[in-house]
């Protein structure tokens, strides 16, 4: 089998890994401009953002590089003990450890000086599970109990169990990237369509269950309606992103963060990114991103397997998704969600486990097919 | 096994399906990012600018009102104005009922002031001391307080008509209308961006806009001379209890005004008590028919163009005919004034004379008498909302109204007109343009505006101006005016009695505006002073118990105070 050896002449990935690297960098650069103030006032450390967030991308990379040193193919027989894992961290949080930040919320798991987002670990250990299940043998699609059923009930209860912290957003992320494994892995049309369609209603009543959420989603559609409230963030946001113009204000001059935006480090940050680069910024970043895609894809496209495929795939788009949603929210054009821009925003877990992902991305691209 | 597990063409397929998907949406949102940050970029700045940009108004205190000896008439005090955040109030149904009793308004009216979404709203302004410190002393998170000014007025109603009133924000009368601009200063801000709690972002942008202090302005009115005014038309509203009166003093070598005020007046620092038709002077803005005081117009015109002759005769049957109409004397009743000369027609003030003098003159003439007097125009004294009253059309004068014109009735003037006529008669033929205000002062007492005096024209020669100054003084000496004589001095003025037309447009045989108007000394006028009584409903109805009177105590007072040399006591034969 000449064709699933391991091509050792093309190595990794390098473009992939200099996309990350510089989308890292570029965050790195962002988060501080957008949090010194913040942090000054908040924290009493105008570094505070800059120092985690910096700490916890060595963490990562370190993470990252040694994951890309482990070939994929084992993840596949760990993955079930990878998906237990992920349930006992998940169930951590009922427990001690499990803290809600001061916010209404719980989704963290505190380890003296380090917090943890188990959800975050979720989409990770999902996908692995999915790919892992998906391209096993002796499965048969045609025939839902044989086929797709057992990741989708996992997977529906990992979204229980975050959304119920709650986490919404969190948790449609990690079943999007399970149905999109599940699709991509060849299961009939029509099983993809009916499934998309019973799932529906569950999220509806998702949605409407908390006020907050249908109050965003009317201001969506009018966020002048009510300025003061739900559509602050949306106006605030296009606050910051109009006077950007082309070229932007320049690093450093964004007024919106100054307590204006919400998060201004973290969801927003994008929002920032225009308003001190303008447009030439947020289509730059854009870019970059979808060269990061590219390189994704192509790897799943050359994985000498289907696991190899699902996985890269799997790890890619729900990155894709993240990106996506989170320039949505930023422009207006989706209504409210607490979706970070993955590379970039501050956030410890997130980055994190992106950047495992990414080294699986680089271990499997090591494996990649000449075609 | 193989045939169950899917192909992997349709794997790739599916990856490229969502790869492309993905571009799209990519490609959608940069589309929308090209909306905002480019279509609507400017729009969005315009918004955006709005919210960063705060300014603090550093209010410049407004500028104080002296009389010409710097006695002050209107200052500024501060005053406290009691806000609110509403954001950081805890409980507004409790805060309102906590503040109502001490604000004196009613709960419901704070609820709904303290209700609104806005970062500070205000719920009562300029409180007395007493109440901002009771407020203070209720201790309420939320609850803000601003210095701001408040006009008083440490003469009352003193001036009131010429000092106007400060409303909320700005002058709303009078001199504080008029000199808004120079008194309140200007543009005074401080400019800065700030975050979303309002603080100003340290080592960004902002402007300092320096305040322009308002200006002190100090009047050409002396206070001694207005408050002689204003007791004594206090005394002639209890004596005749006319429905208005009114007194102007001007001095006839500038067109300084020296004192204006009129009856019924307000208190300036209470003004929303009063009717506004008595927060303006009204000898600047109410016109009415002058009568027989526009006699000496007529008089100047014909001692000018040379065609009076005191010694021609005269015969006064009582009255006269104009183009089929009868006009009157007032001694039509007792058979007209006889035979008498021109001389004597002045100081008996007879109509059917004047109205001789008016036809030789003809109305060409005489018309450019009335106008070059200043009659029908505006005198531009710094007053707002002067009138300028009514002049006949010069193409509609027929025989008839230059008849009536001649005696004073037909045409609407102003008292300030009709004094500054008379000065110009009084000062050699000068007419001045009045001013209220001599002078402006910066906050360090640097003069930064004087006023000279304005010699509008010279309407008669010297000569025609001393023939007039004896001719009025034969008024108060022998004539209609001489219960108006001020013992020691030589007085000149004419005396008027103007009819008033009533709803059916036709004279009323009651109602009736006394005025006189006249200077002293006549050798060397130092004063004019214009006074008129309107609608006397007490006590005799004659100018010679109410405007002569009024006239002569005011004009006896002021020369005292001015400390005027008492004339030389000359008799009438000399004359």
């Amino acid at each position: 089998m000449a064709m699933h050896k391991e091509d050792t002449r093309n190595g990794y990935d390098r473009v992939l890994l200099l996309v990350t690297l510089l989308l890292l960098a570029f965050g790195l650069l962002m988060v501080f401009s957008a949090s010194f103030v913040i942090a000054a006032e908040s924290k009493g450390d105008p570094y505070y953002f800059l120092k985690r967030q910096a700490l916890w991308i060595m963490i990562g990379l370190a993470g990252m590089f040694c994951i890309s040193y482990f070939p994929y193919n084992k993840l596949k027989r760990l993955s079930v003990i990878i998906l237990l894992l992920n349930f006992v961290f998940l169930g951590m949080i009922y427990s001690g450890f499990g803290s809600d930040l001061g916010v209404e919320a719980r989704r963290w798991l505190v380890f003296g000086p380090i917090v943890v987002q188990p959800a975050e670990f979720s989409k990770l250990a999902l996908i692995i599970f999915t790919a892992a299940y998906m391209s096993s043998r002796n499965l048969n699609f045609k025939k839902l109990a044989n086929g797709s059923l057992i990741p989708l009930v996992l997977a529906m209860i990992v979204f229980f169990m975050i959304q119920s912290q709650p986490d919404l957003s969190t948790a449609l992320i990690v079943l999007v990237g399970s149905l999109l494994v599940i699709f991509l892995a060849g299961v009939p049309i029509y099983q993809v369509a009916g499934l998309s369609l019973s799932l529906l209603p569950f999220l509806i009543y998702f949605t409407i269950k908390q006020d907050y959420r249908v109050q965003r989603l009317l201001t969506f559609f009018d966020p002048w309606a009510e300025p003061t409230g739900s559509g602050y963030q949306v106006i605030q946001s296009l606050y910051a992103l109009g006077p950007g113009h082309i070229f932007g204000s320049g690093l450093g001059r964004s007024q919106q963060k100054l307590f204006y935006l919400p998060e201004p480090q973290n969801d927003f940050i994008f929002a920032v990114i225009g308003e001190e680069l303008g447009f030439v910024g947020t289509v730059t970043v854009l870019l970059f991103y979808l060269v990061f895609f590219w390189r994704g894809f192509q790897i799943a496209m050359k994985a000498p397997d289907l696991f190899g495929s699902l996985l890269a795939a799997g790890i890619t788009f729900i990155i894709a998704v993240q990106v996506l949603i989170n320039v949505a929210v930023v422009t207006g054009s989706l209504p409210v969600t607490g979706i970070n821009l993955p590379l970039i925003s501050a956030g410890g877990s997130s980055v994190f486990f992106t950047l495992l992902g990414i080294g699986i991305l680089l271990n499997i691209s090591k494996h990649a097919r000449a075609v | 096994m193989a045939d169950f597990t899917v192909s992997r063409v349709t794997v790739r397929r599916r990856l490229i399906a969502v790869f492309f998907l993905t571009v799209m949406i990519t490609l959608c949102l940069i589309s929308r990012l090209a909306w905002i940050q480019i279509v609507c970029a400017d729009e969005l700045f315009e918004q955006a600018w709005e919210q960063w940009n705060h300014n603090i108004l550093i209010s410049s205190i407004r500028g104080s009102i002296y009389d010409r000896h710097g006695r002050l008439l209107a200052g500024s005090t501060s005053a406290h104005t009691v806000a609110a955040i509403p954001p950081q109030l805890e409980d507004p149904q409790a805060v309102a009922d906590a503040l109502a009793p001490v604000l004196d308004m009613d709960e419901q009216s704070i609820f709904e002031l303290i209700s609104i979404e806005r970062s500070a709203v205000y719920i009562k302004r300029k409180v007395s001391p007493e109440v901002s410190e009771a407020v203070r002393e209720m201790n309420i998170p939320g609850i803000i307080f601003f210095n701001e000014e408040k006009r008083y007025y440490p003469g009352g109603n003193l001036a009131s008509q010429l000092l106007g009133f400060v409303g909320m924000d700005q002058g709303w009368a009078g001199l504080e209308i008029y000199y808004e601009e120079e008194m309140s200063g200007s543009g005074s801000r401080y400019l800065y961006l700030a975050d979303a709690l309002g603080r100003q972002v340290p080592h960004d942008f902002d402007r300092y806009i320096p305040p322009q202090q308002g200006f002190d302005l100090y009047l050409a009115v002396d206070e001694t001379i207005q408050h002689i005014v204003e007791k004594e038309l206090d005394r002639i509203m209890i004596e005749a209890a006319p429905k208005r009166a009114m007194v102007l003093a001007v001095d006839p070598q500038t067109g300084a005004v020296l004192a204006a005020a009129a009856r019924p007046d307000y208190n300036p620092e209470k003004y929303a008590a009063y009717d506004q038709e008595s927060w303006t002077l009204a000898p600047i803005t109410s016109s009415f028919e002058p009568g027989s005081t526009f006699k000496m117009v007529v008089l100047a015109a014909a001692i000018e163009e040379g065609l009076f002759n005191p010694e021609e005769r005269y015969f006064c049957s009582g009255h006269t005919t104009v183009s089929g109409s009868q006009i009157n004397c007032w001694t039509v009743n007792q058979g007209g004034h006889g035979d008498i000369s021109f001389y004597q027609s002045v100081g008996a003030s007879c109509n059917p004379a004047f109205v001789e003098m008016g036809s030789r003159l003809g109305k060409d003439i005489l018309f450019q008498y009335i106008e070059a007097f200043g009659f029908g125009q505006l005198t531009g004294v710094d007053y707002p909302g002067e009138s300028a009253g009514i002049i006949f059309n010069p193409d509609l004068i027929g025989p008839l109204e230059l008849a009536t014109a001649s005696f004073g009735q037909g045409i609407s003037v102003t008292p300030i007109q009709q004094i500054m006529a008379v000065a110009a008669m009084a000062n050699g033929g000068y007419l001045y343009k009045p001013y209220l205000v001599a002078e402006m002062r910066d906050r360090d007492g640097e003069v930064i505006f004087i006023r000279e005096p304005e010699v509008i024209r010279q309407v008669v020669s010297k000569e025609t101006s001393l023939k007039l100054v004896a001719m009025m003084e034969s008024v108060i000496i022998e004539g209609t005016g001489q219960t108006a004589a001020v013992e020691g001095y030589r007085v000149a003025g004419k005396t008027g009695t103007a009819e008033k037309l009533g709803s059916d447009n036709t004279y009323m045989t009651d109602q009736f505006i006394y005025s006189l108007v006249g200077f002293a000394p006549a050798e060397d006028p130092r004063i004019v002073l214009y006074v008129a009584v309107d609608g006397v409903t007490r006590g005799p109805l004659f100018g010679s118990y109410t405007s002569a009177p009024l006239f002569k105590r005011i004009m006896e007072d002021t020369l005292n105070y001015l400390q005027v040399t008492p004339s030389e006591v000359i008799s009438l034969s000399d004359n």
